[in-house]
């Protein structure tokens, strides 16, 4: 199965790389080389880091509803970006703008593990979660009327829905790192978030380190989400549905998702990039729209469906 | 509001809300200033920011306007609407000035406004250095092919003022109004990107322009203060993209 | 040998035991019974090196099953059994096959947990237990919310493991269970040990933990005495 999931994948970059503006057509070099491979890798890696901190998320709090953006990782990370960016540290120094990123989804993981206590559990950390979101959506707002840019809070909007548009190579492949780190710290934990089906001391008699996991797990969503969003804004929804349609295929277990999710992850968010840039022809609008505004009206009507089927 | 009325009751304290107006109100009559809008002194978007710095400024509130006594007031066609309902209660002479597209309509709104403040002479004066200086633009043998790029891929499509300015340097407008991407750009790049001159915060907007696809592209950087509004100085506007 | 030596333990506030001694050897299934709030619960996680003061578990000798054991997801009988194979870090399917055998399970092993009835769900929980072949087994309450087949299945279960050789602890509130199939019953009331004693001495102890006159039988008699 996992098989076909990477072929399907493999086959999406591919055609990815076709598509552009409201076109479908081989694009010269210049296009091909600036424009659709940014566009192409950043879909799979933001796509990978967001479907597999979904899962591990999921697993680690024994919540179906868990979601990097809900635990509120991805509002830190976007407020990293947007300092680094409007206080002109991006710049002076080009890296900054990732650093900002992942500085935020750090200092959101470190902030959800102390309001958790010391030994966070399932629940707490999701309360934790919503604080940290909420913080950190005043704290972007204030930042933005704050910002030297007079402009900075009505520019903003389009950015915050997530976009892979436009983005230079140079910022795709310094984002790559730490999303590949994240991507192999969260791959480490599906012994850990098996056992934890039974419950934190049922895993502990198991002989798993508990919190340690589930610090791992913050720790891994922060590098694998965090950079992603520093360059491609909030893409929401990507980490909440992987998991709910790997299940049919690969079962219930946490650990056996894991392979899946990026794979899971980096084609469903490709898919919804080609659909919005070919939207265009088909509606009337006169540009692509951000492709985070596509996960969102798909995602959250998805969010609704799972939550009214209750606990499993 | 009438010409005639408005020669007859020469203003001497007039009050522009508008940046537009009070560009021209600084070039046509600056000693009949009594206040302008607080943009005008801003360097990166106002023609005459020198000048206005040492000219009164005021917010655009009724109650602050009405303490200036102003027997003029100029505004553009669209904003402020309450305040100016507000004013035109207190009946206060208002005269609206919609932005001109082209010079033609440039020469009639220098005209209008000169006659309005009751200087005419000084609007013909600034016409004729604004003619002199498109005459004096070279007409190259082979037009080239320029493109007007804004943030968000807005570009100026026929009919805009810049689209007039491109005409006078002898450019010939690569756009036909509607939204450019950055891929639709380089599908058929032009042999000109002319762009705004980027502000001195970090902007948002103005991030795509540095995009490594755009490095080969022939580009010229305009300040928007000659673009924003129009007047006698987008001849200047012209003289920047002929050289 | 596991045991606890002169426990005292805490939880929210309340000391849940005090200066609590007990050993338990191979061959032996020993019942803790007391009432509720004694403390029964919280002496077998310390077996099982779950407290502060007692850690770190010994996952690849002890398994421990806590009351209400439940999955989070919808995994199948196969799947919960093999979780007890995390502690070898290995997949071996011949300890699993075993266990879902020995547990009666075998034939549910591909049923969701959560589709099937409360009795075989708590039997899989229970093959997990055997998956992980522990020496010491500690079981809380494994029997609540059974039916008596079930129930007398389940404790047959435990102490033929006894039987062979491994240290069963059990937390039990059915005193006829406990006295029918434990060799030992210790008895905890308000955090104290209050007797310790063989199966067939320990009815009058226990009885007064309960606040019952001795002499009265808390349950009638459905089978004969083993």
């Amino acid at each position: 199965m996992i098989r076909w999931l990477a072929l399907l994948l493999a086959v999406l970059a591919a055609v990815s790389l076709f598509i552009g503006d409201a076109t479908l057509a081989l694009p010269d070099r210049l296009i091909l080389w600036q424009l659709r491979l940014p566009r192409t890798l950043l879909g799979l890696l933001v796509g990978s880091g967001l479907g597999l901190s979904g899962a591990v998320l999921q697993g680690a709090l024994r919540n179906p509803l868990a979601d990097p953006g809900l635990l509120g990782i991805t509002g830190t990370a976007g407020l990293g970006a947007v300092i680094a960016f409007y206080w002109g540290l991006a710049a002076a120094f080009p890296p900054a703008l990732a650093a900002g990123g992942l500085l935020g989804a750090g200092v959101g993981a470190a902030f959800l593990l102390s309001f958790a206590g010391g030994a966070p559990s399932g629940p707490s950390l999701i309360l934790a979660g919503v604080a940290v979101s909420a913080i950190a959506a005043a704290l972007l707002a204030l930042a933005l009327t704050l910002a030297p840019n007079p402009f900075a809070l009505a520019e903003i909007t389009f950015w915050l829905m997530g976009g892979l548009a436009d983005r230079p190579l140079w910022q795709v492949v310094l984002a790559a790192p730490t999303i590949l780190l994240g991507v192999a710290i969260l791959l480490s934990l599906g012994r850990g978030l098996d056992a934890l089906s039974l419950g934190e001391d049922t895993a502990r008699s198991l002989g798993v380190p508990v919190t340690r996991t589930l610090r791992l797990a913050a720790v891994g969503t922060a590098f694998a989400v965090g950079t992603g969003a520093a360059v491609a804004g909030s893409i929401g929804f990507i980490g909440l549905v992987v998991p709910h349609l790997l299940r049919p295929w690969f079962g219930e277990r946490p650990g056996a998702l894991l392979p899946a999710a990026p794979l899971a992850g980096a084609a469903l968010l490709l898919a919804a990039d080609m659909l919005v840039r070919l939207a265009p022809l088909v509606l009337p609008l006169s540009a692509a729209p951000p492709v985070g505004v596509l996960t969102a009206l798909l995602g959250a009507p998805f969010l609704v469906a799972i939550a009214r089927r209750g606990e499993p | 509001m009438n010409l005639a009325f408005l020669r007859a009751h020469a203003a001497e304290r007039v009050v522009s809300l508008n940046l537009c107006t009070d560009q021209m109100l600084v070039l046509l009559a600056p000693e009949k200033i009594a206040a302008l809008s607080p943009l005008a002194r801003d360097p990166a978007l106002s023609f005459v920011a020198p000048q206005a710095e040492h000219l009164p400024v005021v917010r655009a509130s009724a109650e602050a306007v009405l303490r200036l006594h102003p027997d003029l007031i100029l505004a553009a066609p669209y904003g402020a609407q309450t305040t100016l309902a507000l004013l035109q209660q207190e009946r206060v002479p208002l005269l609206r000035i919609a932005l001109p597209q082209d010079f033609a309509g440039i020469r009639q709104m220098t005209r209008l406004l000169a006659s309005a403040l009751d200087v005419p002479q000084r609007g013909e004066a600034l016409l004729a250095a604004m003619d002199a200086e498109l005459a004096a633009l070279p007409r190259p043998d082979h037009a080239l092919h320029a493109l007007v790029w804004e943030p968000r891929g807005l570009t100026a499509g026929p009919g805009t003022l810049m689209d007039a300015v491109l005409d006078a340097a002898g450019m010939s407008n690569a756009s036909d109004g509607r939204n450019m991407s950055l891929e639709a750009l380089l599908r058929h790049p032009p042999d000109l990107l002319v762009v705004p001159a980027t502000p001195a915060y970090p902007s948002l907007a103005t991030t795509l322009l540095d995009h490594p696809a755009l490095a080969a592209l022939r580009r010229l950087t305009i300040p928007p203060a000659l673009t924003i509004c129009a007047g006698p100085f987008s001849a200047q506007a012209a003289a920047l993209l002929a050289r | 040998m596991t045991g606890v030596s002169h426990l005292s333990a805490v939880l929210g506030g309340r000391t849940v035991l005090h200066d609590v001694s007990l050993t338990v050897v191979p061959g032996e299934l020993v019942a803790l019974c007391g009432p509720n709030g004694a403390g029964k619960s919280t002496l077998l996680r310390a077996l099982a090196g779950l407290l502060p003061d007692t850690g770190p578990p010994d996952p690849r000798h002890i398994a421990w099953l806590p009351q209400g054991a439940r999955s989070a997801w919808g995994l199948t009988v196969e799947q919960v059994a093999a979780l007890g194979r995390i502690p070898h870090r290995d997949n071996a399917t011949a300890p699993v096959t075993k266990a879902l055998r020995v547990c009666g399970i075998e034939a549910l092993r591909t049923a969701r947990v959560d589709r099937i009835s409360g009795g075989e769900a708590r039997r899989a929980m229970l093959a997990r237990v055997f998956a992980s072949e522990p020496e010491v087994l500690l079981l809380d309450e494994p029997t609540a919310d059974l039916d008596p087949a079930a129930s007398h299945a389940i404790m047959r279960l435990l102490r033929t493991t006894a039987d062979a050789g491994r240290t069963v602890v059990v937390v039990l509130h059915a005193l006829d269970l406990a006295l029918r199939y434990a060799r030992r019953v210790v008895v905890l009331a308000d955090g104290r040990v209050t007797a310790d004693l063989p199966a067939d001495q320990a009815l009058p102890a226990a009885a007064a933990a309960f606040g019952l006159p001795f002499g009265a039988d808390p349950t009638p008699r459905l089978l004969p005495p083993c």
